[in-house]
């Protein structure tokens, strides 16, 4: 029934951070443009450039629609609305996951673009490719739902130097994996049972994390 | 469906370092409740716990019929909330506002909300960021008023305003009072805005309610006696009187349960009753907060 | 605070710009004209027509009491009123009574004096 209000908010968040996003895109464009039209090292440069934009946007996104709704208060006048603590946090993590998917996808893309039509890599990376695309989507979805459930920057930044301290570690573990690794070389992409394996794993713990956070939300009794 | 607008039964609500205790509070549908009590005591607490925003440790909280926390969503269509600490988004425009909220609500009034747009001296180009706080304050409630809720409930709305802003804010909250299904709940600590409006006060003193009834039988029961006591005479304890100040020869009785016999029981111990007076509710308010703290210490 | 409301129901009524039988506004109308609470004015009106100065019929509204003579009835009360608050002060003051005469006296020349000047 509330679908209508929902759908009011994420317009909301998206129409406040219009300007955040704005950018994202152009970056993402330029991104892509390079991933198909660069030549040489310019191509690597750009790409390399827009991951580092991509990281940067990932940790103000959730700072800004979620942490600032609760800092500049207001929270009251949303939750004034005829909305529940769940379903305001549905609208939240909908409105900034699209956000973010904006320049997860173009990078994603891009990455794949080049891997296609760079050959600067057999493409039996991919799937190894896109298994390390998804740790910063794993990155965020924990950034954004500490930024929600935990409400304070404390837990902002408590899982922003977990997760970033953590990349290091997963690629070293992926690395070390002989099933992901002997592919590397292949001409043609290999989805082996223990890729598809790891890349459920990765989006069942997306699952599981947003789970948790709409129970804690559910649960909170003193929610302003 | 209920009589009642908004209904509190032995609401309690613990945190570390204050507690609301067993709270018992009825408006009347149609009427206008205002909420009195010094910084702290509870009133903004006991708004946020009927609007579903703080879940209380036990009690019933009723508004509009519903049960809150767990119809709060049904509830609040029908609720018009604005509190003294909510803030609306700087980098957007008051139109932003006004567009959202009707994208929202279908009983938004746009020819009232023009109005109310002139009276208030506002203008929707205008970004809240560049707004002075009684223009904000103005803004927050324009949104709750244009909707025609069947309820308001009002954190402190005319904090911070100079007299001409508070003049237009009680001027519309005494229009909404023309339609009889409408009721308002508010909070202040200007007993001067309460006692001009209210149908019901309440009172709240560090989490407890002390006194919850109709306004013009509440001021009715309080007076103060100016008294002349003769060298020798000792002034009986009398019931209903819960203060005296004595200043040489002359005291001053403050009663909030007056019965003209009370006025004989001085005259009859050798004291001479000068005037009896009326209390405004300030004067009220302040001779029965401190007489609920000497209680509690006593 | 009702009784303010009383007292400004009662001079329209003296003043003749309530006549009598003349149907006055609904307990909210009044309400929200003088922007006062509704329990204000029910109670204002409740003591004006426990005194016979409006009379209230249920579906019918209030309107002032038809009793001939009402707005000169009320300015009685009112001069009335005025002078035993003039006994009391003087009495207060230790001004006696005779005293207290010649001075109303001289009030009744000042209003008159000033009454000429006007015109």
């Amino acid at each position: 029934m509330n679908g209508a209000v929902i759908g009011h908010l994420i317009l909301k968040d998206w129409r406040i951070n219009r300007l955040l996003i704005s950018l994202t895109l152009g970056a993402g464009i330029v991104a892509l443009a390079i991933a198909l039209y660069g030549r040489g090292t310019a191509r690597l440069v750009g790409s390399v450039w827009f991951f580092v934009a991509l990281c940067i946007l990932g940790s103000m996104l959730p700072v800004s629609a979620i942490i600032n709704e609760r800092k500049k208060q207001t929270l009251a006048f949303i939750m004034s609305l005829p909305v529940s603590s769940v379903q305001y946090s549905i609208a939240k993590i909908v409105s900034i996951w699209a956000m973010f998917l904006v320049p997860w996808l173009t990078l994603l893309i891009s990455a794949l673009i080049l891997v296609e039509t760079g050959h600067i890599a057999p493409r039996g990376v991919i799937p190894t490719l896109v298994i390390v695309a998804v740790l910063p989507l794993i990155g965020f979805c924990l950034i954004s739902s500490a930024a929600l459930a935990g409400e304070s920057e404390g837990w902002l930044i408590a899982a922003s130097v977990a997760c970033n301290s953590s990349y290091w570690l997963a690629w070293y573990l992926l690395a070390s994996l002989p099933s992901l690794t002997e592919n590397w070389t292949a001409p043609a992409a290999v989805w082996n049972p223990a890729a598809v394996t790891i890349l459920l794993g990765e989006f069942g713990s997306i699952a599981l994390i947003l789970a948790l956070t709409l129970f804690i939300q559910s649960r909170k009794r003193d929610f302003i | 469906m209920t009589d009642l607008a908004v209904e509190l039964r032995g609401v309690s609500k613990k945190y570390r370092y204050f507690t609301l205790d067993n709270m018992h509070l009825e408006l009347p549908r149609g009427q206008i409740m205002g909420l009195i009590g010094a910084n702290g005591a509870g009133k903004s607490t006991t708004i946020r716990i009927l609007m579903g925003l703080v879940h209380q440790d036990s009690g019933v909280a009723r508004v509009l019929g519903r049960n809150m926390p767990s119809e709060q969503v049904a509830a609040k269509w029908d609720i018009g909330f604005a509190s003294e600490d909510m803030r609306l988004y700087e980098s957007m425009t008051l139109g932003w506002h006004m567009d959202f909220i009707r994208s929202i609500y279908p009983t938004w009034d746009g020819a009232y909300a023009q109005l109310l747009l002139k009276r208030f001296g506002l203008r929707a180009e205008q970004k809240i960021k560049g707004l002075s706080h009684g223009q904000r304050v103005k803004s927050a409630l324009l949104l709750v008023l244009a909707r025609k809720p069947k309820l308001l409930v009002l954190d402190e709305p005319t904090t911070g305003l100079d007299p001409v802003a508070r003049h237009e804010i009680l001027r519309e909250l005494t229009n909404v009072m023309a339609d009889e299904e409408r009721s308002v709940l508010f909070s202040s600590h200007n007993t001067q805005d309460v006692e001009q409006i209210s149908d019901q006060i309440t009172f709240i003193d560090r989490g407890r309610i002390i006194d919850s009834m109709d306004k013009e039988t509440y001021l009715d029961r309080w007076r103060r006696l100016r008294l002349e006591v003769p060298r020798g005479v000792e002034l009986p304890a009398l019931p209903g009187i819960i203060g005296v100040q004595r200043e040489g020869r002359l005291a001053v009785a403050t009663s909030n349960a007056f019965a003209p016999d009370l006025a004989s029981a001085y005259e009859s111990s050798g004291a001479r009753v000068q005037r009896i007076e009326n209390m405004t509710l300030e004067e009220i308010f302040v001779a029965n907060v401190e007489h609920s703290r000497e209680e509690v210490e006593a | 605070m009702y009784l303010q409301i009383m007292e400004r129901i009662k001079q329209r009524i003296a003043a003749g710009n309530w006549v009598d039988g003349q149907p006055i506004p609904s307990i909210r109308q009044l309400a929200v004209d003088l922007q006062v609470s509704v329990i204000t004015v029910k109670r204002a009106y409740y003591e004006l027509e426990r005194e016979g100065v409006i009379i209230t019929q249920p579906g019918k509204g209030s309107r002032v009491s038809s009793t001939p003579g009402l707005g000169a009835r009320l300015r009685e009360q009112e001069l009335r009123a005025h002078l035993e608050q003039a006994a009391r002060i003087a009495a207060e003051m230790g001004i006696p009574l005779d005293e207290l005469e010649d001075r109303l006296r001289q009030a009744g020349d000042r209003v008159a004096q000033k009454e000429e000047e006007l015109i």
